[in-house]
């Protein structure tokens, strides 16, 4: 019991904070509860957002959906309050009082409302300026216009959830559940030891040329910040290009394949 | 891009508009205009997706066949709907003449906002971490021609995340994508949100008219209170409605943003009027939406039940419990599968 009030506690806060729209819903709600006259609107605009809040609350129905829906995405029953359309019903029921001037000097004034109590979505908190079509970052749009296609690699953590959006002909010999991996000290995987290996700041060439070669990896995308222990060369790999930030290493007659292949 | 996205904008609401007279028709739905239309026909695309994409993900289907198939449906439905000229024309001639009765202050701020999100996430991008998964199952399934065999974050081919199998909204960008010529990734995060923020305006706009007819003015300040409170929400980034303004792409914010609001709209019309045809719209809704997220199809039940029961007990009509409990067969049956598929 402690549990679920725990997990719906932190999910509730997760969603209201930071604003004060919650209290404007529950005003709404109520408001809409005591002036609308239609019995079926009073219960779809102003039952119906209090069902969903005590169907949450409730750890009966809270333990039954966290464990149908699960713990992790318990939260989305949240979804169901239809903030969108309760508040602005109930403040047209306000409006609906005024005539004339005075209820287009009310509505501005609730617009107002809504603007203090809520929080400002489209700001630099989490947007930023897109300088690609793809809307995605310039680095990865730079380092996918030096790959060809068709390629199986390794990429710096920041490159791997979007450099196959730019070029989905690449492959990657893992994916952003290997971050997943940061921490393990010692491991028989082959799949961690290689990840974790790519992760040092000074990395053993000796160590991850090997791994990497029994997967097949034909190149590599590393910070610039990175130091080797060994040279590519001596390994069969070159350096193939570099970005401000990136720097690529080949597999040596890659390309000679590619084009055997062709 | 410019034409990339006024031509995905006209092909999507010009066929999805066509696609709903066909299926007002059918219906037998009255009058309601251009928005009705475009909404219902929207859905129904939306339905008849998941009708054909679980059997074919299943048996391992090309996206190529998939495209055909769901092209050919659509243009059929698309060609329907031309035959309803007298409807479209009775449309056209009501909303020319309505045009400067929604010239009111709540619709213009309402489309001043919209423009406004609008044109904010054309210059701005949003980087969203599941779109590694979402946005690459979009782009593998055009490059490969593969639907759901491949790991979307590697490109490796493995056995299907029975998780998403039954819920593959992604393929609906993949095969605008593959009718346009754009990648997933800029049909995704450039051209969507031109395509789903003013769906939802619309499903605002058309619950603003049920709860207020007659008073058009009413009806704009609803829809602009709609709007902003797109804009300014709270909590963290991916709390419930805040999807739209953020990720419009992503199935869960469509699911939130667009389909939740018109379960809401179909539920106020049964409400006020049983009818047939708006049942049969109901449950089309409730299939559509099982295509966007799998969250869907458990939120979706939960969401029309709870309604339905308040209502038919207002109502003292068990008929009404029975037609809602119907229009959920499609979440309750994909459930059922997803239950049979993880275990």
């Amino acid at each position: 019991m402690q549990e679920f009030f725990d997990i719906a506690i932190t999910d509730f806060t997760d969603t209201f904070e930071g604003a004060f729209l919650f209290p404007v819903l529950l005003t709404a709600a109520l408001f809409i509860l005591w002036q609308e006259k239609d019995l079926t609107r009073k219960l779809l605009l102003g039952a119906l957002p209090l069902v969903f809040l005590l169907l949450y609350w409730c750890p009966l129905t809270g333990i039954l959906f966290m464990k149908i829906l699960g713990e992790n995405v318990y939260w989305r029953i949240l979804w169901l309050l239809l903030l969108a359309v309760t508040i602005p019903y109930g403040g047209c029921l306000l409006l609906k009082k005024f005539t004339g001037i005075r209820r287009q000097g009310m509505f501005l004034l609730c617009m107002a409302g809504l603007i203090v109590c809520g929080k400002e979505l489209l700001s630099q908190e989490w947007f930023e300026p897109s300088t690609n079509v793809y809307k995605l970052p310039q680095y990865v749009i730079e380092v996918g216009e030096l790959l060809p296609d068709h390629v199986h690699g390794i990429v710096s953590n920041r490159l791997l959830p979007y450099i196959r959006m730019y070029n989905p002909t690449i492959t990657l010999e893992y994916g952003r559940n290997a971050l997943a991996y940061n921490g393990i000290e010692e491991t028989d995987s082959h799949e961690q030891m290689l990840y974790l290996e790519a992760q040092k700041k000074e990395m053993d060439l000796g160590v991850l040329i090997p791994l990497a070669e029994e997967v097949q990896v034909d190149f590599f995308v590393f910070s610039n910040n990175r130091t080797y222990i060994g040279e590519w060369e001596d390994y069969g790999y070159e350096h193939y290009g570099s970005t401000d930030e990136f720097d690529i290493f080949f597999r040596k007659g890659y390309e000679a394949a590619e084009e055997g292949a062709e | 891009m410019r034409l990339e996205i006024l031509m995905s904008a006209a092909f999507f609401f010009g066929g999805s508009c066509l696609t709903g007279y066909a299926l007002r028709r059918f219906l037998k739905l009255k009058q309601e205009g251009f928005l009705f239309s475009i909404v219902t026909g929207a859905m129904f695309w939306w339905a008849l997706m998941e009708v054909i994409l679980v059997p074919m993900t299943m048996a391992l289907a090309s996206f190529t066949g998939f495209t055909v198939l769901y092209t050919a449906l659509l243009l059929v439905c698309m060609a329907a709907g031309c035959f309803c000229r007298k409807e479209i024309l009775e449309d056209i001639r009501q909303a020319a003449a309505s045009v400067r009765a929604y010239m009111t202050l709540g619709h213009l701020m309402a489309l001043a906002l919209i423009f406004w999100q609008l044109y904010f996430i054309h210059h701005h991008m949003y980087l969203e971490w599941d779109d590694t998964y979402y946005v690459n199952l979009a782009n593998e399934a055009v490059q490969s021609d593969r639907i759901y065999w491949i790991y979307p974050e590697t490109g490796s081919i493995v056995d299907f995340d029975k998780r998403y199998v039954l819920s593959l909204w992604p393929i609906f960008y993949a095969w605008m994508s593959k009718l346009t010529g754009v990648l997933p990734t800029v049909m995704a995060h450039t051209i969507f949100p031109w395509l789903i923020i003013p769906l939802a305006g619309m499903v605002y706009e058309l619950i603003g008219r049920r709860l207020f007819p007659g008073d058009r003015q009413l009806q704009g300040m609803f829809l602009a209170m709609a709007a902003l409170l797109h804009l300014f929400m709270s909590g963290e980034h991916t709390a419930g409605i805040t999807f739209l303004s953020l990720t419009p792409w992503v199935g869960k914010g469509v699911l939130a943003g667009v389909l939740i609001p018109v379960l809401f709209y179909w539920i106020l019309c049964t409400a006020e009027k049983e009818q047939r045809g708006l049942w049969v719209m109901l449950g089309i809704t409730c299939l559509g939406g099982c295509l966007l997220s799998s969250m869907g199809i458990m939120l979706i039940p939960l969401f029309v039940g709870t309604a339905v029961c308040l209502v038919s007990i207002h109502k003292r009509s068990p008929g009404y419990l029975l037609r809602g409990a119907a229009a959920c067969l499609p979440c309750v049956l994909l459930g059922i599968y997803y239950i049979y598929l993880s275990h």
